[in-house]
C-alpha cells in the first residue's frame, strides 16, 4: 500500500470514530427526551 | 389554506413542472424501450436511442427528481423551520432557470452534444447553469434553517442538508474539465482516475438525489398522513449518520473486474454490504411507525404509496449490496438486471413517494379537495403493475442473458454467439415496454386526477376540514 491508500484508510477509520460518538451521544439517557421531541413538534399544526 | 405567510405559489409552480418532465421521462423512456425492439423507430440524427436515452434519464433526474426535490423541500423547510421561507424572489428565480436548465440539457443532448459520463452528459455551459440553480437553492434553504423557531431538527432537516452539501461537492468535483470550444469538454480527470471519480458521483447522485431527499420527504409526509409520530427520532439520527459515512465510499463497486486498484473495489465492496444497516434502519422506522395504523394501509391511499415506496427502498438497499459482491457482479454486470435494478427504485421508491407527496401536498396548494380518491387508487395500481411486468421481465432476462454468455463448451469456445443472446431478449424487452405503457398511463390517470382537482376539486374553506378528510385521503 502506498502512502495514499493508508490516508484513505486513516480517514476511513477517523470518520467511524467519530460515527462512534454520535452514537454515543445520540443513545445518551441524559437526552433521551431531547432526542424525540422533534417528532412531535413537527406534527404540530402548519 | 394555511394561516402561516408560507410561499405555496412556488411549491405550485414546482410541482405542476416536475410532473411536465416526469412525463417527458416516462414517454421517451417507453419510446427508447420500443427503439430496441424496432430498430426503424431510430429516427437519425437527433432521434436514435443513443441521444434519446440520456434525454429519458436526465429528464427523470434532474427534471421530474429535482424538481420534486425543489418542490418538496421548499414546502417543508418552511413548516418544519415555522418560518416562510427567506428570499421568495431567489424562489422565483429558481423556478425558471430550473426549466431553462432542464430545456438547454434536453436540446444539447439531441444536438449530440455529450461528455459520455452517464447522468453528467450534459456539457459545461449546462454544468454552469446548474451550479448556479444549486446555489441559489442552496442559500435559500440553508437561510430558512438558520432563522428556525425550534432549535431541534427533525430529521427531515438532516437529509435536506446533507443532500444540498453533498450534490453541490459532488456535482462540481465530477464537472472538472478543460473547455476546448462553445460544447466540447475533456475531463479534467484522466485514465481510472476518471473512471473512479465519474461513478463516485454516479452512485452518490444515487445516494444524494434519488436516496436523501425522499427520505426527507417518507420522514415528513408518512407522519403528516397518517396523523401518528415516527416509530424513534433518535434511530433516524444514527440511520441517518451511518448512511451519509458510508454512502460516498461505495461508487468503486460500480467498477468491479476493472483496472482500478483492487483496495478500492474491495472498500467500495465492504461498503456496500453494510449499507443494508442503515437503509433497512429507515425501513423498520417507517414499518414500526405504522403500529397501531396498519388498517390505514386499507384507508389511506397516502399511506399505500408511502408503505409501499418504503418497502421498494427496502427490497433495492437489499439488491444493490448483493449486486456489488465480485462474485455476482461478474455474472449479472452489463446484463439487463442491473436496469431493473435501478428501475425499482426510480419507479418504486422514488416515484411512489413522489406521488404520495403531491398527493398530500395538492389539497393545500390549490386549495381544493382531490377530484377522485379512485383515480388515485388506480393510478396506485397501474404504477405498481407497470413497474413489476418491467423489472421482473428484465431480471429474468438478465438472468438468461448472463447463463448464455458464460456458457461454454467442453473445448473452451463460447457456447452462444452475440447475435444469438440478443435475439433470446427480444421477449422479455417487449414486456418491459408493455410494463412502460402501463406505467404511463398509470401517470396519465395522474394527471388528469390533478387536472380537474385543479379545475373542479371541491372547495376547502377551512384548514380544519383539510386536515380531517381530504388530506389525509381517507378512501
Amino acid at each position: 500500500m502506498d502512502l495514499a491508500s493508508i490516508v484513505y484508510l486513516g480517514v476511513t477509520f477517523g470518520m467511524f470514530v467519530i460515527f462512534a460518538l454520535i452514537v454515543i451521544r445520540t443513545y445518551s439517557r441524559k437526552r433521551k427526551d431531547e432526542g424525540e421531541i422533534a417528532k412531535y413538534q413537527m406534527l404540530d399544526d402548519d | 389554506m394555511e394561516n402561516q405567510p408560507y410561499n405555496q405559489a412556488i411549491v405550485r409552480s414546482f410541482v405542476n413542472w416536475s410532473i411536465v418532465w416526469g412525463l417527458v421521462a416516462v414517454l421517451v423512456g417507453v419510446i427508447v424501450s420500443l427503439q430496441m425492439v424496432e430498430p426503424d423507430l431510430n429516427f437519425p440524427p437527433y432521434f436514435t436511442f443513443g441521444r434519446l436515452r440520456p434525454v429519458h434519464t436526465n429528464a427523470g433526474i434532474y427534471g421530474w427528481g429535482v424538481g420534486m426535490i425543489f418542490a418538496t423541500f421548499l414546502y417543508m423547510v418552511q413548516r418544519l423551520c415555522k418560518v416562510p421561507l427567506w428570499s421568495d424572489k431567489l424562489a422565483k428565480f429558481q423556478l425558471w432557470f430550473f426549466n431553462a436548465t432542464i430545456i438547454a440539457s434536453a436540446v444539447t443532448l439531441l444536438l449530440g452534444y455529450t461528455t459520455s459520463k452517464e447522468y453528467h452528459e450534459m456539457e459545461w455551459p449546462i454544468d454552469v447553469m446548474v451550479v448556479i440553480l444549486w446555489v441559489v437553492f442552496s442559500i435559500n434553504i440553508i437561510m430558512t434553517i438558520l432563522k428556525r423557531k425550534d432549535e431541534q431538527m427533525y430529521i427531515s432537516l438532516w437529509y435536506m442538508l446533507a443532500a444540498i452539501i453533498a450534490v453541490a461537492i459532488l456535482y462540481i468535483v465530477n464537472a472538472a474539465a478543460v473547455p476546448v470550444s462553445l460544447f466540447k469538454s475533456y475531463s479534467a480527470y484522466a485514465g481510472t482516475n476518471d473512471a473512479n471519480v465519474q461513478w463516485w458521483f454516479g452512485h452518490n447522485a444515487v445516494a444524494m438525489v434519488l436516496t436523501a431527499p425522499f427520505l426527507a420527504m417518507f420522514y415528513y409526509f408518512l407522519p403528516k398522513s397518517t396523523g401518528v409520530p415516527i416509530y424513534s427520532h433518535r434511530m433516524s439520527i444514527i440511520a441517518f449518520w451511518s448512511l451519509i459515512f458510508m454512502y460516498l465510499w461505495t461508487g468503486a463497486h460500480h467498477l468491479l473486474w476493472t483496472p482500478v486498484p483492487d483496495w478500492i473495489q474491495t472498500l467500495a465492496m465492504g461498503f456496500s454490504i453494510m449499507l443494508i444497516a442503515p437503509s433497512w434502519g429507515s425501513v423498520f422506522n417507517g414499518y414500526l411507525s405504522m403500529n397501531g395504523q396498519w388498517h390505514q394501509m386499507r384507508e389511506n391511499y397516502l399511506v399505500k404509496f408511502l408503505i409501499l415506496g418504503i418497502t421498494f427502498y427496502g427490497l433495492q438497499t437489499l439488491q444493490g449490496p448483493m449486486q456489488a459482491i465480485r462474485s455476482f457482479s461478474a455474472f449479472i454486470h452489463y446484463t439487463d438486471w442491473v436496469p431493473a435494478h435501478i428501475h425499482m427504485g426510480t419507479m418504486g421508491w422514488v416515484s411512489m413517494i413522489a406521488f404520495a407527496s403531491i398527493y398530500y401536498l395538492v389539497p393545500r396548494i390549490y386549495g381544493r379537495e382531490l377530484y377522485s380518491i379512485p383515480l388515485a387508487n388506480l393510478h396506485f395500481w397501474l404504477i405498481l403493475v407497470g413497474q413489476l411486468i418491467w423489472s421482473i421481465s428484465l431480471w429474468i432476462a438478465g438472468v438468461l442473458q448472463a447463463g448464455m454468455w458464460n456458457a461454454m463448451n467442453p473445448d473452451g469456445s463460447l457456447t452462444y454467439t452475440f447475435m444469438e443472446t440478443m435475439v433470446e431478449m427480444y421477449p422479455y424487452w417487449w414486456a418491459r415496454s408493455f410494463g412502460g405503457m402501463i406505467y404511463m398511463t398509470g401517470l396519465i390517470v395522474f394527471i388528469y386526477n390533478l387536472w380537474m382537482t385543479a379545475k373542479k376539486g371541491g372547495s376547502i374553506a377551512a384548514q380544519t376540514t383539510v386536515e380531517t378528510t381530504t388530506v389525509e385521503g381517507r378512501a
